[in-house]
């Protein structure tokens, strides 16, 4: 029944729609995945190792960002921005896009990295300073490697879910795939067709992102736990 | 003079009972209408046999819009009101002779062909343009209004139909201008969003340019706030129409006559003027339906592929 009614011919026709607007995501996914990871693993640092004013700026960041939906973070950002009192800031919609998934995707990137860091037993980074590395460079040489390969599996999940959030974007109307797809809809009313197709093309994105990102992992896996 | 007295007090409660029993018989077809029996009211007119669903729940259930003023808003009191929704309780008046019998639903653009199909409502009088895509899901009633698309933009913007390369440009989702956007102007960015007000508010918050949409809802925006204006550019003229459930043809047959009847007696015009500000009613009287102001759907054209 399903498969008798299903108009295939509408899905092809409308591919280059799909395509344009998995293209708007995936741009915005990957501004937000690595400025993401940037954000982790700096504000990460700083947490763990308790870097004053930085580390406590890191915590306000994190609790203000966890503990709000980024719906609501999406609305402030365009909405309420633009008339902040004294210093409006107005945004274009891509550049909305891609900050308010890095500023969530950071948020929960920075806890992951602490986290990781955190396991780093205390004699490596002694030996590290004992070898007389400064402690920028007992960081770079020693806590990150291993606490970055700590922090990944945690993080792989914030990548992958930066990459969902995208969907969230269609409520401020920018063109991603959601919002296409959801357009598409609304004028065709081919909602069964839309929506499959829709599915079916987050799942096939975000296994290919999970897969990569499993690969890096293997590849990088502590030799301890191999 | 006693006897003139008595005679005509027997006359009048005839007539009413009369006016009452025609009132009361199946269909409320008033056979006996006259004007000796109803002589405040004007008479009821021949409309076709009411659907059955709506008869026997003696009350309309109508999708309207609630963000769209002036056609469908919310006013200070928290009632209804707007031009949709004083067709839609003129219909109810019609059928029941009550303005009350309707119980209006809330639907918005994207949800209302929704809303519909899955019965929650009989009609949908909510703004609905035609389209051809939207003629093979629904079946429309003949036109009940008709609006051109507008730009609105910010006061120091140059902007204008022809110069919208490169530009992001906001409308509702589901609307026939985003339809047009695509096919017409791909060199622009566009936005869609949920309502026009949140379409409104992208172009005050600088995150489009302007905001393409129906007249009678920007030229609203334009004259009460002051940061906003409208382009003098006008595009893609088609009348809206009444969305009935396809293949309700008694639903058809009722809601046309209503119309026909209400543009034969100049309704339209009545209630544009009670849901305007007087400065703006004489630039729309072009826009209802009148005895002398019929409209037609482009039927065979798709109108979301001719480009300016």
């Amino acid at each position: 029944m399903l498969v008798a009614s299903f108009d295939w011919q509408f899905l092809w026709d409308h591919l280059p729609d799909f395509w344009e607007g998995l293209q708007a995501t995936l741009k915005v996914a990957a501004i937000g995945i690595v400025g993401s990871l940037a954000i982790g693993i700096a504000l990460g640092a700083a947490r763990a190792h308790r870097i004053p004013v930085v580390s406590w700026i890191a915590a306000i960041y994190v609790e203000v960002i966890r503990n709000t939906p980024i719906l609501v973070q999406i609305f402030f950002i365009a909405g309420a921005l633009p008339y902040f009192p004294g210093h409006p800031i107005r945004l274009e919609p891509f550049t909305i896009a891609w900050l308010s998934v890095m500023i969530w995707g950071g948020a929960f990137n920075t806890e992951n990295f602490r986290a990781g860091f955190e396991a780093v037993p205390y004699r490596y980074r002694e030996a590290g300073l004992a070898l007389g590395f400064s402690r920028f460079k007992t960081f770079l040489n020693v806590t990150l490697p291993i606490g970055g390969r700590i922090a990944l599996p945690s993080s792989i999940n914030t990548y992958i879910s930066v990459l969902k959030n995208t969907s969230l974007l269609t409520a401020i109307g920018f063109a991603e795939l959601t919002n296409v797809a959801y357009s598409l809809e609304s004028v065709s009313f081919k909602a069964t067709e839309v929506y499959v197709a829709l599915a079916v093309i987050y799942l096939l994105v975000v296994w290919t992102l999970a897969a990569l990102i499993r690969l890096v992992e293997s590849r990088l896996a502590l030799p301890e736990r191999a | 003079m006693k006897r003139i007295t008595i005679v005509v007090a027997a006359l009048l409660v005839a007539a009413m009972a009369f006016a009452a029993w025609g009132s009361a018989k199946p269909g409320g077809q008033l056979a006996a209408a006259g004007p000796t029996a109803a002589p405040k009211k004007p008479a009821k007119p021949k409309l076709p046999p009411l659907p059955s669903a709506v008869k026997s729940r003696k009350k309309w259930q109508i999708g309207v819009k609630c963000d769209f003023p002036p056609f469908g808003f919310i006013d200070v009191r928290g009632n209804n009101d707007g031009y949709d929704v004083r067709v839609a309780r003129r219909f109810a008046e019609l059928a029941f002779g009550s303005k009350k019998k309707v119980s209006l639903t809330c639907v918005t653009t994207p949800s209302r062909i929704p809303t519909l199909m899955s019965s929650r409502v009989d009609i949908i009088i909510s703004t609905l343009t035609w389209t051809q895509a939207r003629s093979e899901q629904i079946d429309f009633s003949i036109p009940y209004y008709a609006a051109t698309g507008r730009l609105l933009v910010p006061n120091s913007s140059t902007l204008r139909i022809g110069s919208m390369g490169g530009k992001t440009i906001v409308t509702t989702r589901g609307a026939l201008y985003a339809t047009w956007m695509r096919n017409c102007f791909k060199s622009s960015t566009l936005l869609e969003v949920d309502s026009p007000a949140l379409a409104t508010a992208a172009v005050k918050d600088g995150r489009a340019d302007a905001f393409m949409f129906d007249d009678a809802f920007v030229l609203g925006v334009a004259t009460q706030d002051r940061d906003l204006k409208l382009t003098a550019d006008k595009f893609l003229a088609i009348p809206w129409g009444i969305g009935i459930r396809k293949g309700e043809t008694a639903m058809k047959r009722w809601v046309d006559a209503a119309i026909r009847h209400m543009k034969k007696k100049d309704e339209f015009a009545k209630i544009l003027r009670a849901n305007a500000p007087a400065r703006l009613v004489s630039g729309f009287l072009d826009n209802v339906p009148r005895p002398k102001n019929t409209f037609a759907y482009p039927v065979g054209k798709d109108v979301t592929s001719i480009c300016p």
